[in-house]
């Protein structure tokens, strides 16, 4: 079996700072592997334990963050075999359906079976592109998946909760699978797998190297702005005294009714 | 706001329908729903608003609701050019929003926030884990929006709309997926985002047997415990469900009293939707303090004792 196992780089979240105007700030976060792709790569690996014969290769579209030797190695370290890049500048920011179209016309060049991907990215957290691509490449494609049940060749069953049940499907490969983030704990690296990882293979495609139509202009983005904030009274007791816990716990009894 | 000539509606469970629809009244002069299930849900979805209804069939157990993607589809593309197609942002009303995004080379907002209608279809969601919000329009003559819980306000059902349903014909999807098993949802554990009070708690709480003192708290205020990530993440004192901001739980209670909470911009994001903030913090410079309402500059163990007697039945 072949497995494509899909991440994104995204900013450190904890890093990101707010400018008065609303802005994001992202200049000090660190580009990271989103963590809900972390998902998807220990369900890949989970599955290769469970067939034969199976092959993991790690893909990402992005723009120069992805040439960064550690991030590479960062990847490589959780079990892929080997990893595609397609890196370009105009694939820095991507939206969905971009993305989407980017990493089917990659998957068609590097070939697969199975595709696993994360529930959304950090960042947007469209929770588009695993559906989108699974449809460009008209395979089977499902979201939400909770548990890997069992793999086979040409086959994989998988369970799926939703709001209100869990589902018992069975997929006949090739398919693209996206994954929830509770399905899994993702492993930490040993150090075992982080030396090992570099001396993982790396194929980084440019965009002319992919066969890619032109991507329909099908959204846009406006803004991305910090919410306004709520005016708030910022009555503050400054002190620990009886009568000032007092005073606080009435301001608290008000806020109870 | 202009409207759209038509708008088409999903919902794949029940008790969104009624909100999806009033989406759809809102932002269209005719609203055709989609409907699969038994002649109630037909007379339903027009009791509710809905001009036209599409009926799918029965609801049929082998089938999942993605495969009705093609059939959808093509519906919609036999309708208005210019439209718009609005789901509950559920698990399946995400997976078919992607499909039919495809089917119909359409753009695909999920989660939306606020939806509206003006020279194309404009909606908002929440971006970078809530830190901000993004607005994205939809430049494609078919727009599809997956709507967040209470973004509009269901109607009230009249029963005297009625009106004849449509029979679409079922259309076998390209890459079928076989539902081998179906059963119910196990009781949900903690939903943090529909309490109504929370008592957030950080590592100000210093050790782990301070975690009882804010349980009686929580009691004595009827109050559920959140947290904030190093709580939950690296101390692992409390569960992952609980803990409260960025990628976490998105509070909207009526309360929230943070114990031993800085005020990181990453968790406060979790909590901003309260109606009150109090906080208990022994550094007077804590950011905490700037979203507060009302704050107390002391110490936990003296201040939190003091309130559970206060509260205490």
């Amino acid at each position: 079996m072949k497995i494509i196992t899909c991440y994104k780089l995204v900013p450190e979240e904890q890093d990101i700072a707010v400018k008065a105007d609303g802005v994001l700030d992202t200049s000090k976060a660190a580009p990271k592997i989103n963590q809900f792709d972390l998902n998807a790569v220990e369900a890949a690996v989970e599955i290769k334990s469970l067939v034969d014969e199976c092959k993991i290769t790690a893909l990402s579209v992005g723009g120069k963050a992805l040439d960064n030797p550690k991030a590479r190695k960062d990847i490589l370290s959780r079990g892929p075999d080997d990893l595609t890049v397609v890196v370009d500048e105009k694939f820095e920011q991507t939206l969905p359906h971009q993305t989407a179209r980017v990493l089917a016309a990659a998957a068609q060049k590097t070939g697969f079976d199975l595709i696993v991907c994360g529930d959304g990215s950090g960042d947007l957290y469209a929770q588009q592109v695993g559906m989108q691509l699974g449809e460009l490449l008209a395979v089977a494609t499902i979201n939400a998946v909770s548990k890997i049940v069992s793999a086979e060749a040409g086959k994989v069953t998988v369970e799926r909760s939703l709001d209100d049940e869990v589902e018992v499907l069975e997929i006949t490969l090739p398919a693209v699978i996206s994954v929830s983030a509770d399905i899994n704990e993702p492993s930490i690296p040993s150090m075992k797998t982080i030396l090992a990882a570099g001396k993982k293979p790396v194929t980084k495609l440019a965009a002319e190297e992919i066969d890619l139509a032109e991507i329909p202009a099908l959204v846009e983005s406006v803004s991305v702005l910090a919410p306004k904030q709520a005016e708030r009274k910022q009555i503050i007791i400054d002190g620990d005294d009886e009568d000032q816990v007092a005073e606080f716990a009435e301001h608290l009894r008000k806020a109870l009714k | 706001m202009s409207k759209l000539s038509n708008v088409w509606v999903f919902s794949d469970i029940a008790s969104r329908l009624p909100e999806v629809i009033a989406g759809g009244v809102e932002l269209g002069e005719k609203v055709s729903a989609f409907v699969i299930g038994s002649e109630d849900e037909i007379a339903k979805a027009y009791s509710l608003g809905a001009t036209h209804v599409y009926y799918l069939g029965e609801k049929d157990t082998s089938k999942i609701i993605e495969d009705y993607a093609e059939t959808m589809a093509h519906a919609i593309s036999n309708g208005d050019t210019n439209t718009l197609m609005l789901l509950g942002a559920t698990k399946r009303g995400k997976a078919l929003a992607a499909k039919l995004g495809v089917q119909l080379n359409a753009g695909v907002i999920n989660d939306a926030s606020e939806v509206t209608v003006a020279d194309g279809v404009t909606a908002k969601h929440m971006v970078y884990g809530g830190l901000a919000i993004g607005e994205e329009k939809i430049v494609s003559p078919v727009a599809i929006v997956t709507i967040g819980n209470g973004v509009f306000e269901a109607g009230e059902a009249d029963s005297s709309k009625t009106g004849e349903a449509v029979s679409v014909s079922f259309i076998e999807p390209k890459a079928a997926i076989k539902c081998i098993e179906r059963r119910a949802k196990q009781g949900e554990s903690v939903d943090l985002g529909k309490a109504k009070r929370v008592i957030a708690i950080g590592s100000g709480i210093g050790k782990q047997e301070n975690l009882q003192m804010a349980a009686d708290l929580g009691a004595a205020l009827d109050a559920e415990l959140g947290c904030s990530r190093p709580i939950a993440e690296t101390e692992k004192w409390m569960e992952r469900e609980r803990y409260i901001g960025v990628s976490g739980v998105m509070l909207k209670p009526e309360l929230y009293l943070a114990l031993g909470i800085s005020g990181q911009i990453q968790h406060m994001v979790g909590a901003l939707g309260s109606q009150t903030i109090l906080a208990v913090n022994k550094d007077k410079n804590a950011p905490i303090f700037q979203y507060a309402d009302y704050g107390i500059v002391g110490d936990l163990n003296k201040v939190v004792p003091a309130l559970i007697s206060a509260f205490k039945g």
